[in-house]
């Protein structure tokens, strides 16, 4: 397929604001308004830590705002780059390619989104979450082994299936009308104790089965995470699409470092993650299916 | 000083037998087939004088498991392992619908044997592509590849092979991992080839500490980028000195990722100049590169970037 022309830009973007947050997590508002008037929930930006390392980091796109043009990403610090990343100063600048990527599809309205996000696959989630316009039959499940780097408060909305100490939710996804819920095996006050796939299960199997069979789950998060949400969408037979991670240099489809292997009508492929992805229909991908 | 008057400097490069509209070539493996980059705002294939396609073999293949891409100091290793759609797709679905009127595509040519280099070339030859890359360098595949390009004998027989093929340029490139890459680069010139390209990757490796194991799928990968500038000039400087004797042009390469890197691998010795990690680093490089061989020749009194072509003093 021809690629479609300047699609992607690249922006010198101004951080706006840096908010560290426990577990190595923060949360980066950046200046980037033309990835911001385009990006779609699912899509990443490809950015430059610092000129010190000049290969640059693929993160999701958490929330945009197109009037004030910002971009906002939630990052963990795993290894040296995303560290150089939250040493970064308000008022710096760097470079940012986006938005980058195939979007989770959002478009068949009679269908109800279950989404399931893990530590720093939360935020595809949130954009899914505040992008879909049915937000009243919209769910999100998140789990974090750390502290959620997010304001939390009691969800108002009954959960079917979900027990009554499970209470918290995200608060700006609360305020816009959508049900939130959270896992952790961390102890934390208010959030299911267990893996967030196992909530979401518990959900699923009390909806009745007209309500179930319209499900959707799109899921981004670690991998032992997608595998065990890839098995719940198998169970109870629903479509499920997951977002990957994959190492990769242009991000932008030239270099095919990014590569997972998917079997697409009985045939094996290896398909790029930044540019065919990052979302798969997890039934294509063997690993998950 | 530069003078008030002086003409814009002329950026057109004669290579092989062509002429390219810009002396910045974008390389093999880092584009894929051609048209990924002008998903980018402000990327112009115009701003280029060639686009060199992912490398080719006769029959599709899917390449190498992940991981195929870890970045290094002042660089990168990649180990794709030369995925791609084989020689007959890329003619029949690839070719067709590039814009070959914004800039020129060259193929490049991967075989595990002679008379597959051959056949690469006799089928290309009949195609839009203007010129012929031979990759005998790539170190990521367990057949061809550098196994051709480390044995200068054998690096001519492949030249010789595909020559009576095709009339279209051929260009070899040169392995930076051989130890006399001059004697490799006058086997190729005797054998018919019409221009050089060096440096390819140089083989590395990666470890995880935690896993204790390899980071790269397939053990060792091609390292690029900033890390090999100095090897890659220093590979210029020594097949110039077969080369220009010939009036055989090289495609210089090996971590250009500024203007100023350019410039010096215009000094060393190269006709044309290679782009390709530079790409992941800053995806609107060749405008930038552009901007500073203007200002460079400019400042300099030069009115061509031939005229800089070469001139290393002693
Ligand atoms: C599409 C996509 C979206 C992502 N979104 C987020 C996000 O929203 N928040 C977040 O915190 N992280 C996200 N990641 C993971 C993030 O890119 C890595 O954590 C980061 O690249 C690690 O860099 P490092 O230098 O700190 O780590 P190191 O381990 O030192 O990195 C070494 C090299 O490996 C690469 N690498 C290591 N782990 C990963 C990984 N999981 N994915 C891709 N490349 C990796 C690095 O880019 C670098 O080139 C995303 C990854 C992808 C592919
Ligand atoms: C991801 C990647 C893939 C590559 N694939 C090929 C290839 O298919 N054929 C080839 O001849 N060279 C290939 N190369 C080598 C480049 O064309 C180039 O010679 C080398 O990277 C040095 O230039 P650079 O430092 O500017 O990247 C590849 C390089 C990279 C980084
Ligand atoms: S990172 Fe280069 S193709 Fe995906």
């Amino acid at each position: 397929m021809t690629p479609q022309r300047n699609t992607i830009f690249e922006e010198s973007a101004e951080i706006l604001a840096n908010v560290h947050h426990p577990g190595d997590q923060f949360v980066m508002r950046v200046k980037a308004p033309k990835t911001a008037a385009t990006a779609e929930p699912g899509q990443f930006v490809h950015l430059q830590v610092s000129d010190e390392r000049p290969m640059r980091r693929p993160i999701s796109i958490m929330l945009t705002d197109p009037e004030k043009g910002t971009v906002d990403l939630l990052v963990k610090a795993i290894g040296e780059g995303t560290r150089l990343l939250r040493e970064r100063k308000v008022g710096e600048t760097m470079p940012i390619l986006g938005p980058i990527g195939r979007p989770f599809d959002l478009s068949d309205h009679s269908k109800r989104y279950v989404l399931i996000g893990g530590g720093v696959g939360i935020p595809p989630m949130i954009f899914c979450a505040m992008h879909l316009i049915d937000k009243a039959s919209t769910v999100v499940f998140a789990g974090s082994e750390v502290e959620f780097p997010f304001a939390l408060k009691p969800s108002t909305a009954l959960l079917p299936g979900v027990g009554g100490n499970t209470i918290l939710g995200i608060t700006s996804l609360e305020e816009r009308g959508i049900t939130s819920r959270l896992a952790s095996n961390a102890g934390f006050y208010g959030c299911y104790e267990g893996h967030v796939p196992d909530l979401a299960r518990d959900y699923l199997l009390a909806l009745n089965e007209e309500e179930r069979s319209r499900c959707v789950l799109l899921s981004c998060g670690p991998h032992p995470m997608l595998h065990a949400v890839a098995r719940v969408g198998r169970e109870l037979g629903l479509p499920t699409y997951l977002s990957l991670e994959e190492h990769m240099a242009c991000a932008i489809g030239g270099c095919a470092g990014c590569v997972v292997k998917t079997v697409e009508e009985g045939e094996e492929k290896y398909r790029r993650v930044c540019v065919d992805g990052p979302v798969f229909e997890a039934s294509l991908l063997p690993e998950f299916a | 000083m530069p003078k008030s008057d002086s003409p814009v400097p002329d950026l057109s490069v004669p290579f092989a037998g062509l002429t390219l509209q810009s002396p910045i070539v974008l390389l093999s493996g880092c584009v894929g087939f051609g048209e990924e980059y002008t998903r980018v705002e402000g990327f112009s294939n115009k701003d280029v004088g060639a686009v060199i396609l992912k490398g080719t073999t006769l029959e599709p293949r899917m390449g190498n498991a992940p991981h195929r891409v870890y970045e290094t100091p002042s660089g990168m290793l990649n180990a794709i392992g030369l995925q791609n759609p084989g020689t007959r797709y890329v003619i029949d679905n690839i070719l067709p619908n590039l814009p070959h009127s914004e800039t020129q595509f060259w193929a490049n040519a991967n075989g595990t044997s002679l008379e597959e280099y051959a056949e690469i070339a006799a089928i290309f030859d009949d195609s839009p592509v203007t010129a012929i890359e031979i990759n005998i360098s790539c170190p990521n595949v367990k057949e061809g590849g550098v196994h051709f390009g480390n044995d200068p004998v054998m690096a001519g027989k492949v030249v010789e092979a595909m020559r009576p093929m095709t009339k279209k340029p051929l260009i070899t490139k040169l392995s930076p991992n051989n130890a006399d890459i001059a004697e490799t680069a006058r086997h190729c010139i005797e054998a018919g080839t019409d221009g050089l390209s060096v440096i390819n990757t140089l083989v590395g490796m990666a470890v995880d500490i935690e896993s204790r194991k390899p980071i790269i799928g397939n053990i060792s990968g091609g390292l690029s980028g900033p890390a090999i500038k100095p090897v890659a000039l220093w590979k210029i400087h020594q097949t110039r000195a077969v080369a220009a004797k010939h009036n055989i042009p090289i495609l210089g390469q090996g971590g250009i990722t500024s203007g100023k890197d350019a410039i010096e691998f215009a000094i060393t010795g190269s006709d044309a100049i290679g782009v390709g990690t530079g790409l992941f680093y800053d995806p609107l490089l060749c405008g930038k590169i552009l901007e500073e061989l203007r200002d460079y020749l400019s400042k300099h009194n030069m009115e061509s970037y031939q005229e800089l072509v070469g001139t290393l003093q002693s």
